[in-house]
């Protein structure tokens, strides 16, 4: 199994998952992450252009969701792992699973819309809430630091950026975990 | 032109540090971004929430919070047609 957690790794994620301790944390690791923002050009918007029920919709999330037959998300290199794995929108939730050591994710293998919602919005397309959903969602995760944030920004997010536009993406939809 | 987005947030402070165009924060534990396994109403109503968000937002850098209490809250199946007005 790819995903083996220690003692101290699953106390850990009980520990961070009190909302107030997330909340602490959160405040700590802003401060290092400044050097993120563009800070020229402040925070970037791109205005919706059509109304929701034209536009096509893909999801993105930092939940380490991933097709059972892809390759796991690196659990050895303490940076994590920068990469990304693509997921057919018409793949069966039962094709998927988490590999993120990082949180407790018993919950979302119990019901996978907690963290990625391709049920739901699967049936937003067909009620026509929203126009359609994209070729391929796209899995992530978090947990990224060190030499993989640049490989993160400079490479995988331009990538994936780019086949978004290429598939006629209207907006993303971005679930953390 | 970039691609809209629309974030959900459990990290409040760490979603405005990173500069995220729209978010809906919720103080919930990590790992329950859309809330709790089997709860539709709930995952959808957060759902319609960011939906409504990337519909209206006007300015970057909007991080709205419904303030939904976890496990305290009665959810109900959204008004999916308020997001085509």
């Amino acid at each position: 199994m790819a995903e083996e957690r220690t003692l101290f790794e699953r106390l850990s994620n009980r520990f961070f998952a009190i909302p107030a301790v997330a909340q602490f944390w959160a405040r700590l690791s802003a401060g290092r992450t400044q050097g993120l923002l563009d800070a020229a050009g402040g925070i970037p918007f791109a205005p919706l252009r059509k109304p929701l029920g034209r536009c096509r919709a893909a999801l993105l999330t930092t939940a380490g969701v991933h097709r059972r037959d892809q390759p796991p998300f690196d659990m050895q290199n303490p940076d994590g792992d920068a990469s990304f794995r693509e997921i057919p929108n018409r793949t069966p939730l039962a094709e998927l699973m988490i590999t993120h050591k990082y949180y407790d994710h018993t919950d979302a293998d119990r019901d996978l819309n907690v963290v990625f919602p391709l049920a739901h919005f699967q049936d937003l397309a067909g009620r026509g809430v929203i126009g359609g959903l994209a070729t391929y969602h796209f899995g992530f995760m978090g947990h990224i630091d060190g030499p993989q944030l640049p490989i993160l920004v400079e490479q995988t997010a331009r990538t994936v950026a780019a086949n978004l536009r290429r598939d006629g993406v209207d907006f993303a939809f971005l679930t953390p975990a | 032109m970039g691609i809209p987005t629309v974030s959900i947030s459990i990290t409040k402070d760490l979603t405005a540090a990173v500069g995220v165009p729209r978010a809906i924060f919720v103080k919930w534990p990590l790992g329950h971004p859309l809330g709790e396994p089997g709860q539709a109403a709930q995952q959808r109503t957060l759902i319609f929430d960011a939906l409504l968000l990337l519909h209206t937002a006007q300015q970057p850098g909007i991080i709205a919070e419904p303030g939904y209490r976890w496990r305290r809250e009665q959810y109900s199946e959204p008004a999916w047609e308020k997001l085509s007005e």
